[in-house]
């Protein structure tokens, strides 16, 4: 265990000390000392898991770019056509003014043209890739879209890593096997619902448990009392956090985290004094006959009865000191407008803030923005959201670095999925539904400044190059969301077993953990 | 998936677990001995009269919320006269009619102002709570969730939308086919699925069509993931897994043919095609064709081929594709089951989806996606109106948001001070998380497969759309926002909210409360709040004690019968009792 230093345990001094609580029963007979094992690495620590998902299916291809001779020439190909060509310029190409012509593409530029944002920003991984098949550069050398700046200077700091061509996996599969159908694959590949559902809970549409909700199971009674909190989100409902036992709780991005029910909060109800009484009854019934009307009742008592704890912890000073979100300004329009996911992560921050007056030591966090359907308009859509998702974790990570005096950026590790990436061919202005696709992984735990997983040989089958890991406009994904999975929830204070119970696949493949957290 | 755990909860059924199985099981068996039969459509026999209670469960199903009115009216008729005397009014003002006549007011305003997708929205309440039309207008609400374009997407046009919304409605007591190519080719579909201006494929380059429409239409608008039975249950092949209905190829073979339409213009060309020279007309015309940008290739999808060609012939691929489709033996229980959900009820048992399928394959003259027999036979089939299910707890549905503050609008006989029901957007997790054409995506603002977690809904590996939207922060919007509109009303509007409810029919019964609990009982809730809940809500009222004359003005007793009113509405909407419908 490593020493904490001494700011650290000021800040856990300030949540009071909360004595760990047997663990409950599951319903999976896991009864496992989880967050026993959890304590032994940082018996009193506070640690949380924020997932940003990026709804519609995140271009990967224009998000982490590889820059070898080779790669390049067969993305320009592939991307530097159409309509409204979406390729990215090369690494070190200026930014042309807007209404001036590109000396590279011939073309005018506008807010809206790749010409106009400069080229992507090289970045060098600590551990070199391996160079795959059909690629003849002697080392691999990589960049990120224009509107991530942001983000290279935490790359830089070694706070952020690449995870490459993750996707949902059975068990290990390449292009051949796929083709021949030699392995299995999950389900209803490249519908977006259904692999949005396999990305958080491993099935389709119907499914009920997350392995957010799964790992919240696990930790949960060291929350003592306010153990209802444990796994949190303010994007609506999601099956991710959803455990055997712990429900998904939603809050507010609002100064006032929990809304109260304006019929409860007064003496008298439409001149009624029994009013507020009789409504609260009501309104919470479980009885009723009807098994949904009993479902309605049990999450407005849950309402009722987190509300007042909830939000006199969020009017405490360490919350109400995280800042709003930087005002945003889109760089395609040059118009400001709201970056929900930059509202939702300060959201998140104030629940972490929030957490030692609640006695929690061990949340998981959802967070949510859409827009990422990029089969059309990719040129204006795109940017904007990487733009935004780059603020906003910048911003989170910045807040992070300072809650209180206390620098929690080791704490709380956030990192991104999606339904899928997008076919690396381009239809002209946007791109469809493709499979493994590239995330990154942002907090002081992580080994930065690098990337994992083996970055796929890219470029279409035309002609005679013939592509091993691209099928079709996808890459076959060569790390499996469940190896992710498995990573974040080892440094979380999952134990092997849980691991391998929570993710029934997790032992089809070699690496269940993927090195990418101290 | 769903089917299979309908399955696991017949079986604890059989183990006496349950009284009844999602209302069924066993379809025929529903009806039991003891209750009058319904009539199934294309059957003769006796038609019954409703009695109040039924009459209100069954507008709770069929219409935007009982009125009182509408309750005697069809008690001394039938459900399926009623279903015919709907089916036969007209179409009344359009929602594009509105926009216009809306735009002109806001031009008149400031010339640089312009309909907006408030518009659409006015157009809306003031429909669904005042149209006469409610069958058609409940119907065409339900397609617009199966049949997704959002105002929370793309740029959607607001008269494209509303011109969209009067295409659902056109169609909605029509022929699924034509309802499917209507959607198909719907400029605002276009641009919501992305298929306009799709270009055919340059093998040069590898680019390939979009296939974003090819894969929703199957996904979501005909067929779905797996092939079904006609009683909706998912076939398995040998080795018991569910059977794809298509493959990756059948998409991008599927996406060839919707490409080279775009939009209308009187004289087409490349640059209209990109969206040159848009007029007003072109949003809110179907889409043409433009030859020269539709792919000639082999298109071989859903066991169809179309061979290559020299020739383009964008329309008559887009035939052949939408026969294809249309003709596929998954669309009726695809269709019909989410009908069912979002009329009647979240699980209906397989033999009640089966009867819908069939209605839906043949209306009984041999005629395939007559959405006339489809209705009728999801509102008259035992498993609708059997009165057996409602003591069964898996039953019925949550109401929609949106569906609750329509039959409080209606039920309570509210008005708009100007005429424009000015909701506006209720999107917001402290409004009612639901805006008509709205949702977040084309997944809707809930999945009909959707299982909520930690329920006694989900534990029974049972279905609740409606309860994705449903959470510790939405049940206080809800909840807040119907206190709100009983109060004060809803809407903005100079000097007080626009729509508001005038209580006189509710002040005229609140000196006996029992006689208020059981009006709003009558018309919220189809008479089926439990003699708890109503002794609970009437000892709330007598609690606003009424001044005693003569000391008192008249005023002040009008004030205590007011909040009487208010109360009363407010703790029936707020009950689950309302919440769900059974």
């Amino acid at each position: 265990m490593k020493a904490l230093p001494q700011s650290r345990r000021q800040f856990l001094a300030a949540a009071g000390a909360v004595g760990l609580v047997a663990p409950v029963a599951t319903g999976f007979g896991m009864q496992l000392a989880a967050f026993g094992s959890a304590a032994s690495q940082s018996a009193t620590g506070y640690k949380a898991l924020v997932f940003i998902f990026l709804n519609g299916g995140n271009d990967a291809n224009n998000t982490i770019l590889p820059t070898d001779m080779d790669s390049w020439n067969r993305y320009w190909a592939a991307r530097n056509t159409g309509a409204d060509p979406i390729a990215l310029m090369p690494v070190g190409t200026a930014a042309v003014a807007v209404g001036a012509t590109s000396p590279l593409t011939g073309r005018v530029a506008s807010l809206r043209t790749p010409e106009a944002w400069g080229g992507v920003l090289p970045f060098t991984p600590k551990t070199a890739q391996a160079i795959p098949a059909g690629t003849n550069a002697t080392t691999r050398t990589f960049a990120f879209h224009p509107m991530l700046a942001p983000l290279l200077p935490v790359y830089t700091q070694g706070r952020l890593a690449v995870i490459a061509n993750v996707g949902t996996l059975i068990e290990p599969i390449t292009k051949a096997q796929f083709n021949a159908k030699q392995k299995r694959t999950p389900a209803n590949l490249f519908s977006h619902n259904d692999q949005q559902d396999t990305w958080r809970a491993g099935m389709g549409e119907g499914a009920q448990f997350g392995w957010g909700g799964r790992f919240a199971d696990l930790v949960a009674s060291g929350n003592g009392s306010n153990s209802l909190f444990t796994a949190m989100s303010p994007a609506g409902n999601t099956v991710f956090l959803s455990g055997n036992q712990v429900v998904q709780y939603q809050f507010s991005t609002a100064a006032i985290p929990a809304p109260r029910i304006n019929a409860l909060t007064t003496t008298s109800l439409f001149g009624s004094n029994q009013g507020p009484a009789k409504a609260q009854e009501i309104i919470r019934d479980t009885t009723i006959a009807s098994n949904l009307g009993a479902d309605v009742g049990t999450i407005v008592g849950r309402s009722i009865d987190s509300a007042v704890t909830l939000n006199t912890a969020a009017g405490g000073s360490l919350v109400t000191a995280i800042p709003a979100p930087p005002s945003y300004t889109n760089p395609i329009t040059g118009l400001v407008e709201a970056n929900s996911l930059s509202a939702q992560l300060q959201a998140v921050a104030r629940m972490i803030a929030a957490a030692p007056a609640l006695g929690l030591k061990r949340q998981v966090f959802y967070v949510a923005v859409g827009g990422y359907d990029t089969h059309d308009n990719q040129n204006a859509d795109h940017p904007n959201n990487l733009s935004k998702v780059a603020n906003a974790m910048a911003t989170f990570d910045a807040t992070l670095a300072n809650i209180g005096g206390v620098d929690m950026r080791s704490s709380v590790t956030t990192f991104t999925g999606s339904d899928f990436s997008r076919t690396y061919n381009t239809n002209g202005d946007g791109t469809d539904h493709a499979w493994g696709g590239h995330h990154l992984i942002m907090g002081g735990a992580v080994k930065g400044g690098d990337m994992y997983g083996q970055f796929p040989t890219v470029g279409n089958n035309l002609g005679s190059f013939n592509n091993p890991d691209q099928n079709g406009g996808y890459h076959v994904p060569t790390t499996s969301v469940d190896q992710y999975a498995a990573t974040l929830g080892s440094w979380f204070g999952v134990s092997n077993t849980d691991l391998a119970a929570i993710f029934p696949n997790l032992k089809n493949f070699a690496s269940p953990n993927l090195g990418f957290m101290l | 998936m769903a089917n299979m755990l309908m399955k696991a909860a017949c079986t604890a059924m059989l183990l006496g677990l349950l009284s009844a199985c999602g209302g069924g099981g066993g379809g025929e068996d529903v009806a039991g001995g003891s209750l009058p039969a319904v009539t199934p459509a294309g059957t003769s026999g006796p038609a019954p009269k409703p009695t109040a209670t039924e009459a209100s469960r069954f507008l709770i199903q069929s219409s935007f919320g009982p009125t009182e009115a509408d309750i005697e009216t069809l008690r001394t008729s039938s459900y399926a006269n009623w279903i015919n005397a709907q089916f036969a009014l007209p179409v009344g003002s359009t929602a594009l009619d509105f926009l216009d006549k809306r735009r002109v007011e806001i031009k008149a305003a400031n010339a640089t102002q312009d309909v907006s997708a408030n518009q659409f929205y006015e157009y809306f309440w003031r429909s669904a709570v005042t149209s006469p039309d409610q069958l058609r207008q409940r119907v065409t609400f339900s397609l617009s969730q199966i049949f997704v374009i959002s105002f929370a997407g793309a740029d959607i046009n607001p008269r494209g939308a509303a011109s969209y919304y009067d295409m659902l409605s056109a169609n909605s007591f029509g022929n699924f086919r034509k309802l499917l190519e209507d959607v198909t080719l719907h400029p605002m579909m276009g641009i919501y699925l992305t298929h306009i201006a799709n270009r055919k494929e340059d093998p040069a380059t590898g680019r390939t069509p979009d296939e974003n429409y090819a894969r929703e239409i199957l996904q979501l608008f005909s067929i779905g993931l797996f092939e079904l039975n006609t009683d909706g249950t998912v076939k398995k092949d040998s080795a018991g897994n569910p059977i794809p209905s298509y493959t990756s190829a059948d998409i991008s073979n599927l996406a060839k043919v919707f490409t080279g339409f775009s939009w209308f213009n009187a004289t087409p060309s490349n640059g209209t095609f990109g969206g040159g020279g848009r007029t007003d007309a072109s949003f809110v015309t179907p889409m043409i064709a433009y030859p020269a940008f539709h792919s000639l290739s082999e298109k071989r999808f859903l066991g169809t081929v179309i061979p290559a060609s020299t020739t383009s012939d964008a329309t008559g691929d887009l035939k052949i594709a939408l026969d294809t489709i249309f003709n596929h033996p998954n669309v009726g229980p695809f269709i019909g089951r989410q009908l069912i959900q979002r009329l009647v009820t979240s699980n209906p048992s397989p033999a009640y989806v089966g009867r819908v399928a069939s209605a839906f394959n043949n209306n009984g003259s041999g005629v395939r996606g007559d959405m006339r027999a489809v209705i009728r036979a999801v509102l008259l089939d035992t498993e609708a109106r059997t009165a057996v299910p409602v003591n069964d707890a898996t039953y019925g549905k949550l109401r929609e948001p949106v569906l609750r503050m329509t039959a409080l609008l209606r039920a309570g006989s509210a008005s708009s001070k100007s005429g424009n029901w000015t909701l506006n957007s209720t999107s917001a997790a402290t409004s009612l998380s639901q805006t008509p054409l709205a949702s977040p995506s084309v997944f809707n603002f809930y999945r009909p497969g959707y299982s909520p977690p930690n329920t006694k809904t989900g534990n029974l590996g049972l279905v609740a759309p409606e309860m994705q939207i449903v959470n510790e922060v939405t049940v206080a919007g809800y909840l807040n926002t119907m206190q709100t509109t009983i109060n004060s009303g809803i809407g903005s509007g100079s000097g007080g909210s626009d729509v508001t409810l005038p209580y006189a029919k509710e002040m005229a019964l609140a000196n006996n409360p029992a006689a208020l609990v059981d009006h709003l009982n009558n018309v919220l809730t189809a008479g089926s709040l439990t003699t708890a809940r109503r002794q609970q809500i009437i000892d709330a009222v007598t609690a606003v004690a009424i001044p005693a004359t003569p000391t008192t003005t008249l005023a002040q007793i009008d004030a205590a019968l007011l909040n009487r009113s208010k109360l009363a509405m407010f703790l029936t909407v707020a009950s689950p009792d309302f919440i769900i419908q059974r």
